[in-house]
């Protein structure tokens, strides 16, 4: 299997083969040969050498193949493109396809709307800016796509689990 | 020990109501099951499935998630409390422990409430009627004048009598606008003529006045316990001068000061101040100590238990809930001054859910992994479960991790092991951050003051180049991509032949050349989703 995968805003290219619980994985030009037993779901314990490390991982947003993965007490986001996927989705194109809703995640205010109805977002892009215990937090796409509702305003108060953005 | 025997105890209760949620409801179960005391809880809409409803014995639904229609609910809270028969009501902290209408609602429906009376709580509740009561029983408030300064003379004398230094304050004042600190007489003259312009620019108003200054100020509190029979014990301080905006972080018993003489002293003073307010339970008097010249000044009284009691508990070996439960049943303390012994340290640290690296923004969500450490001299008071959802309705702490230690070291050493062992997944926690604290330099010096944070904030943004080895940092970002490649590839498919595995580099490099070969046929079987 080949995959890419991004990391701390850099692309690496994973190659990845196994057999039981053995691992040959290449990430760019570094070969490992390792041992992963999985348990509870989403963490692997590997041996690599002497050297062992629990990996979490935790799906965040599966459609734009973002994950969370914990390498002991480290924490790292990887996004991960299928190619074989993604050539097979841009012909069909389904792989984009689908509604993505943008929900407040807390009670707040909304201090800025960066997107209106028929703006054309990438996945990852700013769309709305939401003020909650004094901080703000901007609340941004899971996708790419258009922006086909923004069900609040400048000034609004929101509550947890209101759908503000729609992207389709 | 004398009074440890239980003869000649009141019965105690059958069924105690906690009427409080999370690690605290769960840490009064653990009481009640020791005395063999039916713990009933209360939930919210949102906590039918949280930990401390697990644990219970009986538990009542007592409305919607918003606390305001649920755990703040006096009404709600006696009703549960009353269908089930309790006999007490534990009220934790936060939520009604300090509400003196909650402690009449309870004794009108003929319920324990386990805590001090309502009288106390009152006095005790407003800043004002705390600070007259302090001076009356003889304990040091931060001097300070309340009128303004009308002349220099004026201004001379009273800081003559306070003592230097001293801060001007602006009296329409806030943001340090107005505000001078001033160390001898000999500053005095300019100092009050520049904080006067100053607050007559910001404010529009010269008024000025004057408070003794407290330089390096920590923060110690002292606990207090009292029984029904007029016993009143101290068990010594805690320090809690590690805040952020003004909420604890890290606590520890005794605090790095370790100072007897200074602990017999406001153990005394918070002792002088528990019996003017006829105490009863467990209470907490709050002061401020000038590192410099451990003079200290009453700031507040908590009139419940306080979220950072297990430091005491480690130190002393007193079970606070316990003789909370005890106390309130009408039995004497199990305990005099003089049995009362603080042995080695004790540092516990709030682990909240909320991202270090976002400003402390609150990560509500579901924990989908949790490992909480265990091992020698650690005490982990969580409130949660692996699966469970951190709601937004409520405080994002979802543990106290306390290590205790012989020596201050010891017990950092402790807690770093520990910090390191703890693993949560799903939300973001305040771990990453505890874990640099314990392994900075002032912190392990304990070089506490209330400006600790700002600090260490400051050094921790400085220190942002990776200093650990390139090489390793490496190796886990792959390990990192490798894993997620992993779970992207789902489970395993039956294996197909390979090379047995042995540790042997010839084995290795005959796998990647094994590799090299099989790649193509071999990814779309790998390419299967879970």
């Amino acid at each position: 299997m080949k995959l890419k995968a991004e990391i701390a805003g850099a692309d690496h290219l994973l190659e990845l083969r196994r057999d039981g619980a053995r691992i040959v994985a290449k990430v760019d030009d570094r070969d490992y040969d390792l041992q992963a037993h999985p348990g509870a779901t989403g963490v692997y314990l590997i041996h690599l050498g002497e050297r062992v490390f629990e990996c979490r991982v935790r799906s965040v947003d599966a459609s734009a193949g973002l994950s969370e993965v914990h390498v002991g007490q480290e924490e790292f986001q990887v996004t991960l493109t299928d190619p074989r996927r993604l050539s097979h989705a841009s012909v069909s194109g389904t792989l984009a396809a689908g509604r993505a809703a943008v929900i407040a995640p807390m009670p707040g205010r909304v201090v800025r709307v960066l997107v209106e109805i028929g703006t054309q977002v990438e996945a990852g892009a700013g769309l709305i800016v939401v003020e909650a215990m004094k901080m703000q937090n901007e609340l941004k796409s899971p996708k790419a796509g258009v922006v086909t509702a923004v069900n609040t305003e400048t000034g609004a108060a929101v509550n947890a689990g209101d759908t503000l953005v729609v992207i389709e | 020990m004398n009074q440890l025997a239980p003869t000649g105890l009141p019965a105690l209760f059958k069924k105690i109501l906690i009427a409080n949620r999370g690690e605290i409801a769960v840490r009064v179960i653990r009481a009640c099951r020791d005395l063999s005391i039916s713990p009933v809880a209360i939930y919210s809409e949102a906590d039918a499935a949280a930990l401390h409803v697990r644990l219970a014995d009986e538990a009542v639904c007592i409305g919607p998630a918003a606390s305001v229609d649920s755990y703040l609910n006096i009404n709600a809270v006696i009703g549960a409390a009353r269908q089930v028969n309790a006999d007490a009501i534990h009220p934790g902290y936060g939520f009604l422990a300090e509400n003196a209408d909650f402690v009449r609602a309870a004794s009108a429906a003929r319920i324990v409430f386990i805590g001090p009376t309502a009288a106390a709580m009152e006095v005790m509740g407003s800043k004002t009627s705390a600070r007259r009561a302090a001076i009356a029983a003889g304990v040091a408030v931060v001097p300070g004048t309340t009128e303004a300064l009308k002349t220099f003379s004026e201004a001379r004398d009273t800081a003559a009598r306070f003592g230097y230094p001293i801060m001007l304050k602006a009296a329409a004042g806030g943001g340090g606008k107005g505000m001078r600190l001033v160390h001898s007489e000999s500053e005095l003259e300019s100092s009050l003529a520049g904080a006067q312009s100053e607050a007559a620019a910001a404010f529009g108003n010269d008024a000025v006045y004057i408070e003794k200054a407290v330089e390096v100020p920590r923060h110690i509190e002292i606990q207090v316990f009292a029984d029904t029979h007029g016993n009143v014990v101290h068990l010594g301080e805690r320090e809690c001068s590690i805040q952020r905006r003004h909420q604890k972080v890290i606590e520890e018993c005794p605090s790095p000061i370790n100072d007897p003489d200074l602990r017999a002293r406001m153990g005394a003073a918070a002792v002088k101040i528990a019996q003017a307010v006829d105490y009863v339970g467990a209470g907490t008097v709050e002061f401020l100590l000038a590192d410099t010249t451990r003079e200290f000044y009453f700031l507040e009284m908590n009139t419940r238990l306080q979220v950072e009691h297990p430091v005491t508990e480690l130190v002393t070996g007193i079970d606070l809930v316990r003789e909370q439960i005890n106390v309130a049943a009408g039995a004497r303390l199990s305990f005099t001054q003089d049995d009362v012994r603080w042995n080695g340290h004790a540092i516990e640290c709030r682990v909240y859910a909320e991202d270090p690296e976002n400003n402390f923004f609150p990560s509500p969500g579901r924990i989908t992994f949790l490992r909480v450490p265990a091992g020698p001299g650690i005490r982990d008071d969580g409130g949660v479960s692996e699966g469970a959802d951190v709601s937004i309705h409520y405080d994002p702490m979802i543990s106290k991790l306390a290590a205790w230690g012989r020596t201050r070291d010891e017990a950092i050493d402790r807690l770093r092991r520990a910090l390191d062992e703890y693993a949560v997944s799903g939300i973001k926690t305040t771990l990453p951050f505890f874990r640099q604290m314990v392994r900075d330099e002032e912190f392990r010096a304990g070089k506490l003051d209330t400006g600790f944070i700002t600090r260490f904030l400051e050094r921790r943004a400085g220190d942002t180049a990776d200093s650990a080895d390139p090489r390793e940092a490496q190796r886990k970002r792959d390990l990192a991509i490798i894993a997620a490649g992993l779970d992207y590839a789902g489970p395993q498919t039956p294996a197909s032949p390979l090379a047995p595995a042995t540790e042997s580099n010839a084995w290795r490099i005959a796998g990647r050349s094994a590799l090299l070969r099989a790649r193509q046929p071999d990814t779309a079987r790998l390419l299967k989703r879970r």
